[in-house]
């Protein structure tokens, strides 16, 4: 039995159906990701899981009992917000305190676990600060703390790192994922940033309108995106316009160039076909045997990856390349070959 | 820009001292009226008769004793309810709004005569009670209250902190005495001084209900001396912000 399980789980705000009718199960220890744009309700999703918004209907378990209609302060799940909520009035060591003492913990057993806590999230010398002299990092780790303090059963994220700089973000995702293998603990996480849930997660599930379009492990859902959404979303897609050449073969035509995929095509000759390549599959001359002709356009610099956008006939091409020594960049307007392997791209109706 | 700040900041300094005199002057008038109580010195005689009047005390220390009754039954009406719309009705804050605005616009002789009204006679027969002058002077106080209490609930981030409790296993109760209104102090604070303001001073309801409060008292003293009032005024102002002051220094010390 799946340690957390939603089944058929929808919720409605008025006329607005916000999750409809989604099903999910996570495994004891799990991280999960919910990965979705705005609207897509996922944080609805992780709100009723919390216990704060009561799903209209379906049911959601935990560790097999059922917990639609258990008020949240019954359910013992940690939750960590997007604006910290910390209280105020109390000192970061209060604060990861409260739920102990909720529990009716009091004394050296409080104060053992809040430094066990302090030192988990690297803030041992913070304890007495309040929440106003620490900086948005050092807040959220508070909160991270507090969530866990008690000793949760799962622990629940919704968006804990949007409000953060890039930097911090960073290095607070990799802590908060070291937690989480440290103490095992079974997690769900809210993000809208892709890179945010394909870092750190165990298994990432894409919403849309409501529903899960796809749940997989990270490199699966970028490598094998099952809807065109998904690929869409995920990362960055070249998706070219082609015309079915041999279907049986497996080729197209690409701006009157022959492209071949190795695979047989679902289509007729002549019929038109959109081609998903992603822009680290192409390359200037490598191995594969597709090649396509094109022209460059731009070349834009992205720290370690270089963007190169280039012309095929009169449709936009993006190819990622390293940032190495080795790479010899061509002038804007020079003729390119990219190359790309025929497992690489997929086809689908335009 | 830069031209226009120190300008804008000498017109904040300019309203500021004319508020202050506006709330000063008549204050420094009355202090020195009230010291002219012996023909040509200034002395404090005016004071040493209203100190020696028995009714001073008991109808200033009836009218704190009220005050007290007034804020902690507003306070527990009110803060509660205010939470309770801003967390599940907040369609209702307006109407909520416009309830709070009914004191300004029901002068308090309806409000005394239709308490008087419904509890002189069985089966409410309770208008010798204190509790309804208590009652009268919540429903006076309303606005204050309330809107102190709203100003405080939208400086915080309720919602946030409600479910950040949840989630930590705190029912209603803990909720409430230990993140809530730790987090109101502030505006709990001006409610209370606002309301002790109101119902020290007050007269018409106490005059109407027939109780020995401090604004009936001073209005009598007005009526027969001319130091003694404005002694009483004087003291009665110092009292009143010794008594805030002593509670938000015990507020404080928790």
């Amino acid at each position: 039995m799946a340690f957390l399980e939603l089944r058929n789980v929808v919720k409605s705000f008025g006329r607005n159906e916000v999750v409809r009718g989604l099903s999910l199960s996570v495994e004891k220890g799990e991280f999960v990701s919910f990965l979705g744009g705005s609207g897509c309700g996922k944080t609805t999703t992780l709100r009723m899981i919390a216990g704060f918004e009561a799903p209209t209907e379906g049911s959601i378990f935990v560790e097999g009992a059922e917990l639609s209609r258990v008020p949240p302060n019954r359910r013992r799940l940690g939750m960590v917000f997007q604006n910290y909520a910390l209280f105020p009035n109390m000192t970061a060591r209060r604060n990861i305190a409260f739920g102990l003492r909720v529990e009716g913990k009091k004394g050296p057993e409080v104060e053992r676990r809040v430094d066990e806590m302090l030192e988990l999230i690297g803030l041992g010398e913070f304890g007495e600060r309040y929440p106003h002299q620490l900086s948005g990092g050092q807040q959220q780790r508070v909160a991270l703390a507090r969530a866990l303090a008690p000793g949760p059963r799962a622990l629940l994220l919704d968006e804990p790192l949007s409000a953060l700089d890039a930097k911090i973000r960073v290095r607070l995702r990799d802590d908060i994922r070291a937690i989480q293998r440290e103490l095992g603990i079974t997690t769900i996480y809210v993000t809208h940033d892709q890179e945010e849930a394909l870092s750190i997660s165990d298994r990432v599930a894409v919403m849309r309108d409501g529903l899960i379009e796809q749940i997989g492990a990270p490199f699966e859902i970028y490598d094998r995106p099952a809807t065109p959404y998904v690929a869409g979303f995920i990362g960055t897609l070249n998706l070219l316009q082609a015309t079915a050449l041999d279907p049986e073969e497996g080729s197209l035509l690409v701006e009157g160039q022959v492209v071949r995929v190795g695979r047989r095509l679902e289509a007729r000759p002549g019929e038109a076909r959109s081609l998903r390549l992603r822009p680290e599959a192409l390359s200037l001359g490598g191995p594969g045997s597709n090649r396509l002709a094109a022209k460059l356009v731009n070349v834009k610099l992205h720290g370690a990856i270089v963007r190169l956008v280039a012309r095929v006939g009169g449709q936009e091409v993006l190819v990622d390349c390293f940032n190495d020594r080795s790479l010899e960049l061509p002038g804007i307007g020079a003729d390119l070959s990219l190359t790309f392997a025929p497992e690489s791209c997929a086809v689908e109706r335009p | 820009m830069s031209d226009a700040k120190p300008i804008r900041k000498a017109f904040s300094w300019i309203w500021l001292a004319i508020g202050l005199l506006y709330f000063f002057i008549p204050l420094l008038a009355t202090f020195l009226f009230s010291l002219r109580g012996k023909k040509g010195a200034l002395s404090f005689v005016a004071y040493g008769h209203v100190f020696a009047d028995p009714q001073f005390l008991k109808t200033f220390g009836f009218s704190l004793g009220m005050a007290a009754c007034t804020v902690v039954a507003g306070l527990a009406l009110i803060v509660p309810t205010a939470i309770w719309v801003y967390l599940k009705l907040p369609k209702a804050k307006p109407v909520i709004e416009l309830l709070t605005l009914m004191p300004f616009v029901i002068p308090p002789i309806i409000l005394a005569f239709g308490l008087i009204r419904t509890y002189s006679r069985p089966p409410f027969a309770w208008i010798s009670s204190p509790a309804i002058l208590v009652a009268g002077y919540v429903v006076i106080s309303f606005p204050y209250i309330y809107k102190a209490v709203d100003a405080g609930l939208r400086s915080m981030d309720l919602r946030g902190l409600t479910e950040a409790a949840q989630s930590l296993g705190a029912g209603w109760p803990t909720l409430l005495f230990k993140v809530i209104l730790p987090n109101l102090r502030t505006a709990l604070l001006s409610a209370l001084f606002l309301t002790f303001a109101i119902v020290v001073g007050e007269l018409t309801l106490a005059v109407l209900l027939a109780w020995p409060a401090f604004g009936p008292y001073m209005a009598l003293m007005g009526r027969n001396l001319a130091y003694e009032p404005a002694a009483l005024a004087i003291l009665s102002f110092g009292l009143t912000w010794g008594a805030i002051a002593l509670m938000q220094a015990l507020g404080e010390k928790h």
